[in-house]
């Protein structure tokens, strides 16, 4: 059976998340990687639906949208809740981490120099409500019993505030907790300890 | 049985959709409008989750973020595709329009004297994949053969391009029909008659 086929530019950037449930789900990956240059000709960006990537193949199935991927994968591997109520609150949940994530790409793509220390500043602002989600949930996940593609997608946009801020999660023990946690489950561990993983920049401007 | 309900400002902003999407499924809404002097005072803005509207109530179910909203009340009503695979393209679909609502936004609130010219001039870059996907759909719509939440997102957002920039969909003729056929659907054809919603601004800085 096909793997499935992720194509990108060779960062983490918007696919930290999804490698890390395929990883946890022991799912194989096999990856394409499109250097600046190649993307720069223009005929990859051409034959991308909205001239955008990640690109993602699932046999017939070819989806841009990283969160589109993230919902795919988590509907096929039991991480989008365990009943539509659930599903819903997930929705939310990731939208949220999206919100914050778009803070983030601003800050490292257009306002690194002179935002950088604002950001770090305001930070804890918007890490609030994900620490009081946390705290009230017997779980320690942010929906329900089970891991679920939001908590992926938010403990991977974590691992980059912590290099950007380092200090960012001092003062949320529940945060704190969550991200050692999620970062302890064994095929996590080990993805974040792999070459090909490490050796990533986060982002394609070189900045973090 | 309880109504939907919706606590939101009185504007269409990011509740187009839904309400388009509620009124084609006859469903019926009750809304808690929140002015800004209220919104300004802060009890009410601590109270939301993430700190922001709109607010959505299903019974005993509490949801924040617009396209969560979108997607609960799509799969409820049997507007998020006849299967997995059908739901994962919606998924992308509605991401590539929020993509397009996002830099909408910017312009109205961030941009609107200095970036309107530019922002009509670049719209149809943006709208190319929508067209090119709807010309090859035979159903007419985004994905399969029935309405999603996607094409009322996608619809709603046509709209407020509409007036932003006139002649938008003139070079799009795929896209012209198809908000024509959304606008003449009976129950969207009445939403967009009646009084309370013709009145409400479309963002709440009172541009478009």
């Amino acid at each position: 059976m096909a793997p499935y086929t992720l194509t990108y530019f060779p960062v983490k950037g918007r696919c930290g998340a999804l490698k890390m449930i395929l990883a946890d789900n022991e799912q194989q990956l096999k990856e394409n990687l499109v250097s600046i240059e190649e993307w720069m000709k223009g005929d990859v960006k051409g034959s991308c639906l909205f001239g955008q990537l990640p690109k993602f193949e699932d046999g017939d199935l070819v989806l841009y949208q990283s969160n589109a991927m993230l919902r795919h994968v988590g509907r096929k591997h039991g991480a989008y809740g365990k009943n539509d109520c659930e599903a819903s609150l997930i929705d939310m949940m990731n939208d949220a981490v999206e919100d914050l994530r778009l803070k983030y790409i601003k800050l490292i793509y257009q306002e690194y120099d002179t935002g950088k220390e604002a950001y770090c500043k305001d930070l804890p602002k918007h890490l609030k409500p994900f620490e009081s989600i946390l705290s009230k949930n017997k779980s320690g996940f942010l929906v329900g019993d089970q891991i679920s593609f939001a908590d992926y997608n938010l403990f991977d946009l974590l691992l980059n505030h912590k290099v950007l801020c380092s200090s960012s999660l001092d003062s949320f023990p529940a945060l704190k907790s969550y991200v050692d946690k999620i970062a302890a489950r064994p095929k996590i561990k080990a993805l974040l300890e792999c070459e090909n993983f490490k050796k990533l920049p986060i982002n394609g401007n070189g900045k973090q």
